[in-house]
């Protein structure tokens, strides 16, 4: 069992750095492809008033007039000793800036998961228990509100009301407690209505399976059948989820912190694709390759332990793929249903 | 599916109502101006900026409409302009020159310091004067673009507080170059320091009112006050410290979000709103401050080598055929102002030719008749099987640059023109429109220090020059008024081939001038008083006051 294991995991390890390796590459292939660089762009603004001469010997400094082989090579270089580089457009370190930034996203990630995980498990324990006459249908419809309201809409709601109406927050300092928690609300709606979804179509699944009759005959209260019974199956689909949600908080967080105006991986992007900042990008894109991937890992181990019936095969395919089919049928049953 | 939709419409209007009625609240309490109130000191001022630019080496990021407003209250000059293009002294008290302006002597304050504690004396002037003209580009580190490097000889300290600067040739541009926002002094171990750690700001150190107090990368500058700062420029009419105890430059990207926080008080200044949002920011109490900077005008340079502009009537007509007015109304607001020249006119050498460029339809369609294009039936111009066709490239260094464009392209079509529009961002208009000799209109958008800087622009008489009407040297008006500007060494003397040279651009229809640019907007809360705007439009707060 431990050798299957530590086999599994090593290929997965290999697989993973890989994956790094072809998102750093499609990084620097793409913004090689743009027109100009990013010293050029800068130097070139007519009120600036510099020379073709000038801007040629700053660029010959940063290396940018060599072929891109060469600029390949030498990144690649730097990257595989750990060396991160300088970025291009703030001349700053960029193990620094990525750091700095990391602190600030992942306490949003974590605060808006929180908000979403809550917020999917009322909704979802609400549509079981609830009567139907006290809105059981509107909490049904309530993920696909959600997910229909764009982030940023949420946001500045959140904003015009939190902060410039009550004053709870303020735009200047947006990383206090209350801060945090808004931004996090606002990145966190979108996510637990995904959660919500796959919760609820599992809780319905399981609900009607006959062991739940069974319980309920057996005079087992609302609470404890959801805890004891229907939570547990009802995890798996909802970790295969929870691990895609992973890509959705990063990809949120840079509209998020745009409109906090907080200072994270998403906004440290957009600088750095909108000034074609590659030595930024390519940390940014092999930090976010490598936390999708070991986040994937993670619920490919987890499920046999939710679920025994997965098991691990001698092959590391055949162990993430029934737990990921299992929800799908049921899934899209229910979307019919809704 | 229809219910489900209606109960969804009915939450999210229930929500926006809500917060609008919220933040109408805060709006309200925000505002009741308290003018002229006496300044008192103490007060942390809020300013909220699009974006805090790129990198913090001096040389490099000095000149960027974001890092210029920081800048510009950390550090001090050694010449102070104002907002009419008027030259006073600053850290420099006084200056000599002699006859052939090729010689300068600058005479510095005694007892200036950097926050290091180091002197602000003549060994520091020269090492800064040394970097703005040469940089070390092999280091990362830029020259000043508008500095007069080609023909700067040297600059050596005579004593402590004397300097003496020396070129080539004659400079008349060297005092006002010192006064522009890239000419900042800093201490000589700033300069010493390699690219990668001056872009680290809180280690550049200048001798301005306030110093810098933390930096948070991308999102946040904080300045304090400099208790001990005593060399302000006469011209401000403050003597002393700052009053305002700390600014805060706060990154916000969302200009709607900027000028909301100023609404409910939670920031005092929000910098660069959209101009169709000022009158209704106006209505509610705010100050809105447009101030204009010295340069060119917005406006087209027309490439005389190509058709149509190969023919001054058609360049005549574009001129005649364009209605600034309704520019001013689409586009802007009454703060804009039409332009009068192809010089801004707070350049102290611009003179009025407004009437060169008139509107006037009816004459502009008589050129277009007179130089033989005849309108066919779809309502465009043709001669000898030609359209009466160009392309616009809109110029994204300048915000409303398509609005406007869009606007001309209807104006000159009633005339018979076919105008095409093609947008870019900013590095395909550097690779596709800049230093294409066929583009056959450039749109301008440049300031400048110096009225003898225009030389360089207008013909190709040496290496560098940008020939903007694409003449080479065959005007030889032109090329005379030109030299004749570069090498003045006299400014009244000057100001008249400016005249001159003003008047022949104008009538040959070299440029078709449009509006006077303001690049910063100030979207200011009433309670700040006693701010300053030098010539390059740039807020300075050594003389601001909160009266709240």
């Amino acid at each position: 069992m431990l050798r299957t294991y530590g086999r599994f995991a090593l290929r997965r390890t290999g697989q993973a750095l890989v994956v790094v390796l072809l998102a750093y590459l499609f990084t620097f292939f793409v913004i090689s492809i743009l027109p100009g660089d990013p010293i050029t762009s800068t130097l070139r603004n007519p009120d600036n008033g510099f020379t073709g001469d000038d801007i040629a010997r700053i660029v010959a400094y940063y290396g940018l007039d060599q072929p891109w082989w060469v600029q390949l090579g030498s990144s690649l270089g730097r990257f595989v000793v750990g060396d991160l580089g300088v970025s291009l457009r703030s001349n700053l370190p960029v193990g620094t800036l990525v750091l700095d930034a990391l602190g600030s996203t992942l306490s949003l990630a974590g605060a808006a998961l929180l908000v979403a995980i809550v917020l999917a498990v009322v909704i979802a324990y609400g549509t079981q228990f609830l009567p139907p006459r006290f809105g059981q249908g509107a909490l049904r419809s309530l993920p696909s509100l959600f997910l229909s309201v764009p982030n940023f809409v949420i946001g500045l709601l959140l904003i015009h009301v939190f902060a410039f109406g009550l004053g709870l927050f303020s735009m200047i300092d947006t990383e206090t407690p209350w801060g945090t928690f808004f931004a996090a609300v606002a990145l966190g709606i979108p996510v637990s209505a995904q959660l919500a979804e796959v919760l609820i179509a599992s809780l319905d699944h399981e609900s009607r399976q006959e062991y739940v009759a069974v319980a309920r005959s057996r005079g087992l209260g609302q609470g404890a059948l959801f805890l004891r019974h229907l939570v547990k199956p009802s995890a798996l689909p909802t970790v295969t989820v929870l691990a895609l949600i992973v890509g959705e908080l990063l990809g949120g967080a840079l509209i998020t912190e745009a409109i906090f105006g907080r200072v994270g991986i998403g906004t440290l992007v957009e600088q750095a694709v909108a000034s074609q900042d590659l030595p930024v990008l390519q940390a940014v894109v092999s930090l976010a390759a490598i936390v999708f991937v070991l986040v994937n890992l993670i619920a490919d181990l987890a499920y046999p332990l939710l679920d025994p019936r997965v098991s691990i095969g001698s092959r590391g395919r055949t162990v993430a793929a029934p737990a990921a089919e299992e929800p799908a049928p049921l899934l899209r049953e229910e979307v019919s249903i809704v | 599916m229809t219910t489900r939709f209606r109960r969804l419409l009915g939450v999210a209007s229930a929500l926006t109502v809500g917060a609008v009625l919220l933040s109408g609240c805060g709006a309200g309490t925000a505002a009741g101006p308290a003018e002229n109130a006496a300044p008192k000191p103490g007060g942390d001022l809020v300013f909220l900026i699009d974006s805090l630019g790129a990198t913090w080496i001096p040389n490099n990021s000095s000149i960027s409409s974001y890092q210029g407003q920081i800048w510009g209250n950390v550090t001090d000059k050694l010449v102070y302009v104002d907002a009419e293009g008027n030259l006073s002294p600053w850290i420099a008290e006084s200056w000599d020159e002699n006859a052939d302006k090729t010689q300068f002597t600058l005479h510095l304050k005694e007892g200036v310091t950097f926050s290091d504690g180091t002197p602000l004396d003549a060994a520091a002037v020269v090492a800064n004067i040394d970097i703005w003209a040469k940089g070390r580009p092999d280091e990362g580190i830029n020259r000043i673009g508008l500095f007069p490097s080609a023909n700067y000889a040297g600059a050596e300290a005579v004593d402590a507080t004397t300097v003496k600067v020396s070129f080539s040739a004659p400079t008349l541009s060297f005092i006002p170059t010192l006064a522009y926002h890239g000419s900042i002094l800093l201490s000589p171990a700033t300069l010493a320091l390699p690219a990668d750690q001056q872009a680290d700001l809180t280690k550049d150190i200048g001798s301005g009112p306030f110093t810098v107090e933390k930096v948070a990368e991308g999102d946040s500058v904080v300045l304090k006050k400099r208790d001990d700062y005593d060399w302000g420029p006469e011209a401000v009419g403050h003597e002393g410290a700052a009053y305002l105890d700390t600014i805060t430059y706060k990154q916000v990207a969302e200009p709607t979000l900027r000028t909301a926080s100023v609404e409910s008080g939670q920031a005092q200044v929000a910098y660069n709103a959209s101009p169709q949002d000022l009158d209704a920011l106006k209505q509610e109490g705010l100050t809105v401050e447009t101030p204009r900077y010295l340069g060119f005008v917005n406006g087209y340079a027309l490439n005389t080598s190509v058709a149509p502009f190969d023919d001054v009537k058609v360049r005549q007509a574009v001129q005649h055929g364009i209605d600034r007015d309704q520019i001013l109304s689409t586009v802007y607001t009454t703060d804009w102002h039409a332009a009068e020249s192809l010089f801004q006119s707070t350049v102290p050498e611009a003179t009025d030719h407004s009437a060169d460029f008139a509107y006037d339809p009816d004459k502009a369609a008589a050129l277009l008749d007179e130089a033989g294009w005849t309108k066919g039936a779809d309502g465009v111009r043709t001669k000898n099987g030609q359209k009466l066709s160009f392309t616009l490239y809109p110029n994204p260094y300048l915000q409303a640059s398509q609005s406007v464009d869009e606007l001309v392209d209807q104006q000159l079509t009633s005339l018979g023109f076919e105008v095409n529009l093609e947008t870019y961002d900013v590095p395909t208009y550097g690779q596709k429109v800049i230093g294409n000799a066929t583009i056959p209109a450039t749109e301008i958008t440049r300031s400048f220090v110096d009225v003898g800087t225009v030389a360089g622009v207008l013909t190709s008489q040496k290496k560098g020059d940008e020939d903007w009407f694409k003449l080479g040297t065959s005007d030889a008006t032109l090329n005379d008024l030109a030299t004749r500007i570069a090498t003045a060494t006299d400014r009244d003397a000057r100001a008249k081939v400016a005249d001159e040279l003003q008047s022949y651009v104008l009538q040959q229809g070299y440029f078709v001038p449009l509006t006077q640019i303001v690049q910063r907007v100030y979207v200011q809360s009433p309670e700040v008083s006693g701010v300053s705007y030098n010539g390059l439009a740039y807020a300075y707060y050594l003389g601001t006051w909160l009266n709240s």
